[in-house]
């Protein structure tokens, strides 16, 4: 049989390989297909066709559809060319709960020497609208950013004042854990359409204990029914972080989702930041994090079965790689990675840095991801010799352990989480539980579309709508 | 254990992407031979393991390897055409 090959890779899926082609698009066939049609020993007519037909092999030695498909390889890497869309402001340290977790590195809401001035909130709103972006996104963090609403009104009323020649699209975003949302803090997010996301960690015991208060849960439940009564339900998110207790209630915090009326969740697991650190075997927390997953997801599916709309976002992304030809904002599976390409921080002490997990670092007193003061001009910090030296090592297609891997479409490159756990940007893949926990996910995800396709992809199919 | 393997069948890369996946867990030592490589082969906490099942999971891993070199080294040429195509400033790159 003649016939040209064209890149594509393989792996084992239970008693299946998977093929994955440039774009991402998988075949679910049996074991050998990847010798036989390398050795050109296919007999399988409809086999050989769906190869044609999705640019496995071509029977010439240029595809006749070759700009096609260059075109849904580009579509798939096309947030390169919305370049850094998410702005992450710190506005301070502060905060009003004690979270066991914390990878922030939160302080004591009494604290006076870790909040943002309003110079370097300035020269950040002037930076982030140096990036070429259309789509800018102001997402204010902390600590608890609305204990600083004088800081939020000026970034945006600075940002709206810009963007009267400018004409971006503008989102804004308050991440908050709803514990204290005043009239003031409502007042700017009615008045200039933010949306909240918040954090919820569970049902009440679960909530409180994570939060190291015994009214969290309480006040939150009430932040958030406020929230939705001035704002409107759909301006308000949660998320939910996993820590070592909630791995043992996994149906209980999808239903305390359900119960409170969302209807989407992350299932989010720990990163190794701040406090978090403290987590005493990050192996057995990921091995566990795995667990929990695949039985919350299936808790999930359960209450979708019965007609409710509950949607888990870390699994929606991933089929929106796999069955979609677009790419997602989601920063922490991209390659090249997120950081710098898709999301700057301007933190609380007048830098700029890399990621979210950047800037958690410095609290430890690790400047790695430190891009330069704010007070620098744009170019000197985002083309920094720095930045180009990250460039080396934040593309999966070129790093070892992922430019073999058959999942490489659908995970991403993050050298940050390398750094932190590994002490090697470039990061060691056979031992790094970045991969580990994604590759038992996406697989998991994977099978659920080829071994379970009519009980789930209509389920699906909204999930990626 | 040892493990030994035709380099003429298996090249110097199929046998390193091996040996990279396994050193989480084993130690390993290469030493050639003219055209035969030697893995020596020991866990690296010491403690017992199936040398039948690891000898079994390495030549899986060998021939799944030395497929995957030949697809990258039958697709390469192709393989940049598209990536030139897809991302290539200049839009009247074309293959005439």
């Amino acid at each position: 049989m003649k016939y040209y090959l064209l890149p594509f890779k393989f792996t084992r899926l239970g008693d299946h390989e998977i093929l994955v082609n440039e774009v991402g698009d998988l075949l679910y066939v049996p074991i050998g297909t990847a010798e036989q049609i390398v050795n050109r020993t296919i007999e399988d007519q409809e086999l050989y066709k769906t190869l044609v037909a999705n640019f496995f092999i071509s029977e010439t030695r240029i595809p006749a559809l070759l700009d096609v498909y260059a075109e849904r390889l580009a579509e798939k890497k096309r947030f390169l060319d919305d370049y850094t869309a998410l702005h992450i402001f710190v506005l301070t340290l502060r905060c009003n709960q004690l979270c066991v977790y914390c990878q922030a590195s939160s302080q004591d809401e009494c604290v006076s020497h870790a909040t943002m001035s309003m110079e370097s909130m300035r020269l950040a709103v002037q930076h982030m609208f140096k990036s070429r972006s259309k789509y800018l996104t102001m997402e204010f963090q902390g600590g608890e950013p609305s204990l600083e609403p004088a800081l939020i009104r000026y970034g945006i009323e600075l940002a709206e004042q810009i963007n009267e020649t400018e004409k971006r699209h503008l989102t804004y975003v308050l991440c908050t854990n709803s514990i204290n949302l005043t009239d003031e803090v409502l007042g700017i997010c009615t008045q200039y359409n933010v949306l909240i996301s918040t954090s919820l960690d569970g049902p009440s015991f679960l909530h409180n204990t994570n939060r190291g208060k015994q009214d969290s849960y309480e006040r939150v439940v009430k932040g958030i029914a406020k929230a939705r009564e001035v704002l409107g339900a759909d301006r308000v998110s949660a998320l939910m972080t996993a820590s070592e207790l909630s791995l043992n209630y996994p149906t209980e915090i999808v239903d305390e989702y359900h119960k409170l009326g969302f209807t989407s969740i992350f299932l989010r697991a720990l990163n190794p930041y701040g406090k978090a650190t403290d987590n005493a075997d990050w192996e057995a927390y990921t091995d566990r994090f795995i667990e929990f997953y695949k039985q919350a997801f299936e808790h999930i599916i359960e209450l979708n079965k019965q007609g409710h709309v509950m949607i888990e976002e870390y699994a929606a992304i991933i089929l929106r790689k796999l069955l979609t030809p677009w790419c997602t904002g989601f920063v922490d599976l991209q390659s090249p990675a997120g950081i710098v390409n898709s999301v700057l921080i301007y933190n609380y002490d007048g830098y700029m840095y890399a990621s979210d997990e950047s800037r958690m670092l410095a609290e430890e007193h690790d400047y790695t991801f430190q891009i330069g003061k704010l007070s620098e001009p744009y170019e000197n910090l985002v083309y920094s010799h720095k930045v180009k030296e990250w460039a080396k090592v934040w593309n999966n297609e070129t790093i070892a352990g992922c430019s073999d891997c058959a999942l490489q479409a659908y995970c991403g490159a993050d050298p940050v989480r390398n750094h932190t756990t590994q002490n090697d940007l470039y990061g060691f893949r056979p031992t790094s539980l970045f991969c580990k926990k994604n590759k038992a996910i996406i697989e998991y995800i994977i099978s659920c579309v080829v071994d379970r396709n009519e009980e789930l992809m209509p389920i699906f199919r909204n999930w990626i709508r | 254990m040892t493990l030994t393997i035709d380099r003429q069948i298996y090249s110097d890369v199929c046998v390193s992407k091996v040996v990279y996946w396994l050193s989480a867990q084993y130690a390993i030592e290469r030493s050639l031979n003219g055209n035969t490589e030697t893995l020596s082969i020991a866990r690296n906490d010491g403690k017992f393991f199936n040398e039948n099942q690891l000898k079994s999971q390495c030549l899986q891993m060998l021939n799944d390897y030395k497929l995957r070199q030949t697809i990258d080294d039958e697709t390469r040429d192709i393989r940049t055409i598209l990536y030139a195509k897809a991302f290539a400033d200049d839009e009247n790159l074309t293959l005439e």
